[in-house]
């Protein structure tokens, strides 16, 4: 059976590039299970108002990084208080935090090239 | 069900909000509808908590894009799910999947360059995407009419097998007598019915008198059609035979108005003209033959009449061989086509001529003709429909050649860009592919918002048209015409594409790159020659076009400025019917109460405020043709053959001072012509020019041919009267007076229309005249309530709707050729600036620049015309047809198209021209 490049059993490095949306949204989940509305704020937050993800944008974007296993619906809840009964938080899997890795690896290989192309000044903080 | 859906919504927000929901696939909903309701609202509290109420109201904006981009994702995503899952594709099949895969990858990327283009030059787009949006959206609306009137099926089984039979002059329809001889004798015709059609009021304790149509139909018809009725039964043979029992089979409109709908209507009755009917069956609602009456009567009929009755035939009378009253429809039989019915009628015809000598005129053959249903039903729409359908599918021509020639300008720009892909190896045919993508992107989208200019044109096409038109209601937006619009967008998208395509890969890739994209080569010079080539097809087809428009408009003017003969302006008029005295009175009796009846309304309207003078006539001028045998000056004539033909009117006194019809000679009639003084009669001047020649007429004496009737004394000659339309011929025309017309004119008709000239605005008087009439009987219906300026210009409707269309698409025309000539001499002179500013330093006058560029653009004008013209002369003999007392070449219409296009040609050129004028010879020099 052929291997798909998106197996959650398979090798991370099959799933980058990614796109930014995903990237972005896998980043925040890697801080800790979140709602749907807490993702969307905390993208707007990362992306300084840059990505704006609107319900239907997100939830087919969980959709689509839940079936490729990156994912997954949390059954532990942060916090009692506040809650509603509906909502559902979602965590990354051990696959979806190797992906996001390595395209954080992989944007930071980019950023080193275009350090040497004297494109960008290292930032050395 | 979700739980989303069973909850209570907090406000009208979310409410909207989970309406908006649906949109999604049902799977998708049922996974996160929750949870995006629940985010929905957290987004409404946050947006509302820091923006206040209006807040809540902006983000409808991104909510709806998101929900409509991503509920059609999210369907697609569904759809590639289930196709993934019906056909996991096996090996083998790979390869072949890996190149459809990249046949798709580039065509996604041709998409995505195309509209990367289209948003870097954003005005171009739209100005290109209005243009297709407007050309494409009229071809969808006119061929929405076309095909609605012409193309679509007719709502009968195998309807090609239906003809109409009648006969040529002067017979035109059939007689009792002829009809019954053809369905027994017919070997051509498998089946065939006879119709007539007759006006009846609708009577009934508890409602409204009605006046409305009804069809007397004999006993095949419906079987000659085969249509069966929705509940109940047609009509039998025995119904068909005089003294018949009273039946009706009721059309749907009627059914559902008058009796609601009742379901067990079969075997009730209903009031016709005071007597009890039994209704034996309803027919369905798509069936609605004959068309009587307007496409859109008030009265709900739409199209067909209320209802249809037995018509009741006496076999043996001669009289029945006299009277071509009937319209006769059959289906042929196997293997016979209309040609056989046409022989076999005029074998029949020349048979009836020897039977009956004394009822056929002996100068003319007794000849049939025979035609299609297709051609009978919608015949005379064609001409007017294909002109249309042709200005409109010009005017997206020219479109189209505007839209080449903006792409073309563009491509000029882009030549750089296009010369750098074709050097990193982008091959010609993939340039070509692209260019084309781009165009058909083009298309498609303006395609689409040209079914939503569609949808509005055909509401405003609709209100507008003609009632006459058969079968408008059925118009509107079906597969049929949204097939018609993708294939004329696809077609569209190539025609206006190719030549940029072409244009744009063709250019020699080093001399552009070596020249930097500029644009002063031979390459660009051919460019503008295709350009020019563009425009000049685009003169000519406006040319065309205009001066198509000249003619009908011309036509449409001749005929309007035809003497009517009377004077139509300020008249009311309608139609009554005052029931049948009950019980039943004698017919020298009941005349008396009707010419009683008239003489009472007519004072009394007279009496109304603003009524200058009013009168009763059995028709009115524009009503259509009738004509009666008589003799005149006391001849004989032992054979109805021999008796002249004239056209008979039976009217009160105040008839011609009503409708203006002036006296020529001799007196008008009197309120003293009454049933106990001389009979007497008033003629027109056609009449008497035929009977009298040079003689005086006053005097001359005629009579209906018929035993027992008197002689009437011709007493004055008025002007004639364009009695049967403004297209038809002046009738013979005699005026009998309605208080004698009991013997002089063989009966007194109950059914008049009312005439009343006011002095102001005709409509307001409506009610009072009304009033009156309810006054004095209230069971008499009105119908027909009109003025007769409407009457008139009804008779013209079709005409004036289907000249201001072609008037409208030669104005379009004119304008895209205006723009389209600006275009290219502009571009023309933005290439040239160098050059121009080389003439201006060597000491060329302004003067001479401007005239030169005019000159040019001129040129171009002068060339198009003149290939407009010759196309304008072919296709107006085609036209002929539809013109009135114009001939085809006719040298004002041809020379006003041509004369505007050229001055529009001037003006689109000097624009340039004087902004040449303006170069400083200086600054472009410099700048090269």
């Amino acid at each position: 059976m052929p291997v798909s490049p998106r197996d959650p059993t398979g090798d991370p490095r099959l799933a980058i590039p990614l796109r930014p949306a995903d990237f972005l949204v896998l980043l925040v989940l890697a801080a800790g299970a979140r709602h749907g509305y807490g993702i969307m704020q905390d993208v707007e937050h990362h992306s300084e108002g840059r990505v704006q993800l609107e319900a239907g944008s997100l939830y087919r974007t969980i959709r689509r990084l839940e079936e490729e296993g990156m994912l997954t619906e949390s059954a532990r809840r942060p916090a009692a208080d506040r809650d509603d009964e509906r909502r559902r938080y979602y965590r990354l899997t051990a696959y979806g935090r190797a992906v996001v890795a390595a395209e954080a690896d992989r944007l930071r290989a980019l950023v080193r090239l275009a350090e040497a192309a004297r494109l960008l000044v290292p930032d050395v903080g | 069900m979700p739980e989303y859906e069973r909850l209570r919504p907090r406000d009208r927000h979310e409410w909207a909000f989970r309406h908006l929901l649906r949109l999604y696939p049902h799977a998708f909903r049922e996974e996160f509808g929750d949870a995006m309701v629940e985010f929905f609202r957290d987004r409404l509290a946050d947006v509302r908590g820091a923006r206040g109420p209006i807040g809540s109201v902006a983000i409808w904006g991104s909510v709806i894009m998101d929900t409509m981009l991503h509920a059609s994702l999210a369907r697609l995503d569904a759809l590639r799910r289930t196709v993934a899952r019906v056909f996991s594709p096996p090996p083998r099949a790979a390869r072949a999947a890996r190149r459809e895969d990249w046949m798709l990858s580039t065509l996604r990327q041709d998409v995505r360059i195309a509209i990367r283009g289209m948003r870097r030059t954003p005005a171009l787009s739209a100005l290109i995407v209005t243009t297709l949006a407007l050309g494409l959206g009229a071809n969808s609306a006119i061929f929405s009419v076309v095909n609605a009137v012409q193309l679509r099926p007719l709502p009968f089984p195998e309807a090609e097998r239906l003809v109409q039979v009648a006969m040529q002059d002067p017979y035109f329809n059939i007689s009792e007598g002829e009809f019954v001889d053809i369905r027994r004798d017919s070997k051509t015709l498998s089946a065939v019915a006879a119709f007539s059609g007759a006006s009846i009021t609708l009577t009934g304790d508890d409602v409204d008198p009605e006046r409305t149509e009804s069809t007397q139909v004999s006993e095949r018809f419906f079987k000659v059609l085969e249509v069966q009725p929705m509940m109940g039964r047609t009509f039998s043979a025995e119904e068909e035979r005089f003294g018949g029992p009273p039946v009706a089979v009721l059309s749907h409109a009627i059914w559902q108005r008058r009796l609601g709908g009742a379901r067990d209507v079969v075997g009730r009755t209903i009031g016709i003209d005071g007597a009890l009917v039994t209704v034996v069956g309803v027919m369905p609602p798509s069936f609605r033959y004959p068309p009587v009456g307007s496409g859109r009567a008030a009265d709900g009929v739409a199209g067909g009449p209320a209802l249809w009755v037995p018509l009741r035939l006496r076999y043996d009378s001669l009289w029945g061989r006299n009277n071509h009253y009937l319209s006769v429809i059959g289906r042929t039989a196997p293997g016979r086509g209309i040609a056989d019915v046409n022989t076999e009628l005029n074998v029949m015809g020349r048979s009836w001529k020897a039977q009956y000598p004394d009822l056929y005129f002996p100068a003319q053959p007794v000849a049939a003709s025979v035609r299609s249903f297709r051609d009978a039903l919608l015949g005379d729409t064609r001409p007017f429909l294909l002109s249309l359908l042709g200005a409109v599918a010009f005017v997206l021509l020219i479109a189209c050649v505007n839209v080449a020639n903006l792409l073309l300008v563009r491509a000029d720009a882009r030549r750089k860009e296009l010369a750098i892909r074709s050097a990193l190896g982008a091959s010609r045919t993939r340039l070509v592919r692209q260019a084309l993508t781009e165009s058909l992107i083009f298309a498609i989208v303006g395609g689409t918002l040209g079914v939503l200019v569609a949808f509005g044109a055909i509401r405003v096409l609709v209100a507008l048209a003609p009632t006459d038109l058969p079968r408008l209601q059925d118009v509107g937006i079906d597969g049929s015409v949204l097939l018609f619009t993708s294939l004329v967008t696809i077609a569209t998208g190539f025609v206006f594409g190719v030549a940029p395509a072409l244009a744009g890969a063709g250019d020699d890739t080093n001399e552009t790159l070596k020249e930097g994209g500029k644009t002063s080569t031979t390459a660009a010079r051919g460019a503008g020659r295709t350009r020019r080539r563009l425009v000049t097809a685009e003169i000519a087809l406006a040319v065309v076009t205009l001066s198509g428009a000249g003619l009908m408009t011309r036509s449409l003017l001749n005929l309007q400025h035809t003497p009517l003969g009377f004077d139509p302006r300020g008249v009311l008029t309608m139609s009554l019917t005052p029931p049948a005295p009950t019980p039943p009175l004698a017919v020298a009796e009941a005349a008396a109460r009707s010419v009683q009846f008239y003489d009472l309304l007519l004072s009394r309207v007279r009496a109304i405020p603003g009524v200058q003078s009013t009168a009763a006539s059995q028709r009115l001028p524009v009503d259509g043709y009738n004509a009666w045998s008589i003799l005149v000056n006391g001849a004989s004539a032992a054979r109805v053959a021999d008796a002249p033909l004239a056209t008979p009117d039976i009217v009160t006194p105040g008839y011609f001072a009503t409708l203006g019809i002036t006296l020529v000679k001799g007196r008008l009639l009197e309120a003293t012509d009454v049933a106990s003084s001389p009979f007497v009669v008033v003629i027109n001047e056609s009449m008497a020019k035929a009977h009298w020649g040079g003689r005086d007429p006053i005097g001359g004496t005629l009579r209906v041919r018929a035993e027992g009737r008197p002689w009437a004394t011709v007493v004055g000659v008025v002007r004639d009267v364009r009695a049967e339309g403004l297209t038809g011929e002046v009738p013979r025309m005699m005026y009998f007076p309605y208080a004698q017309s009991e013997y002089s004119a063989y009966y007194t008709p109950r059914s008049m229309s009312l005439v009343v000239r006011t002095s102001g605005d005709p409509s307001l008087i409506t009610a009072a005249v009304r009033r009156v009439v309810h006054e004095l009987d209230a069971r008499t219906p009105i119908s027909r309530v009109t003025t007769l300026d409407a009457l008139v210009a009804q008779s013209v409707g079709a005409r004036r709707f289907s000249t201001a269309l072609l008037v409208g698409f030669a104005v379009l025309a004119l304008l895209l050729a205006g723009i389209g000539i600006y275009g290219v001499v502009a571009a023309s002179v933005s290439q040239r600036a160098y050059e121009i500013g080389v003439r201006m330093a060597l000491g060329a006058r302004a003067g001479d620049v401007g005239s030169m560029i005019l000159r040019e653009g001129m040129r171009t004008g002068v060339i198009g015309a003149s290939l407009g013209l010759a196309g304008a002369l072919a296709s107006a003999t085609l036209l002929r047809s539809m013109f009135y007392e114009v001939t085809a070449w006719d040298p004002t219409a041809m020379g006003a198209a041509v004369l505007a296009l050229l001055v529009v040609v001037a003006l689109a050129s000097a624009i340039p021209a004087w902004r040449a004028i303006g170069v400083d010879p200086n600054k472009t020099l410099r700048a090269e």
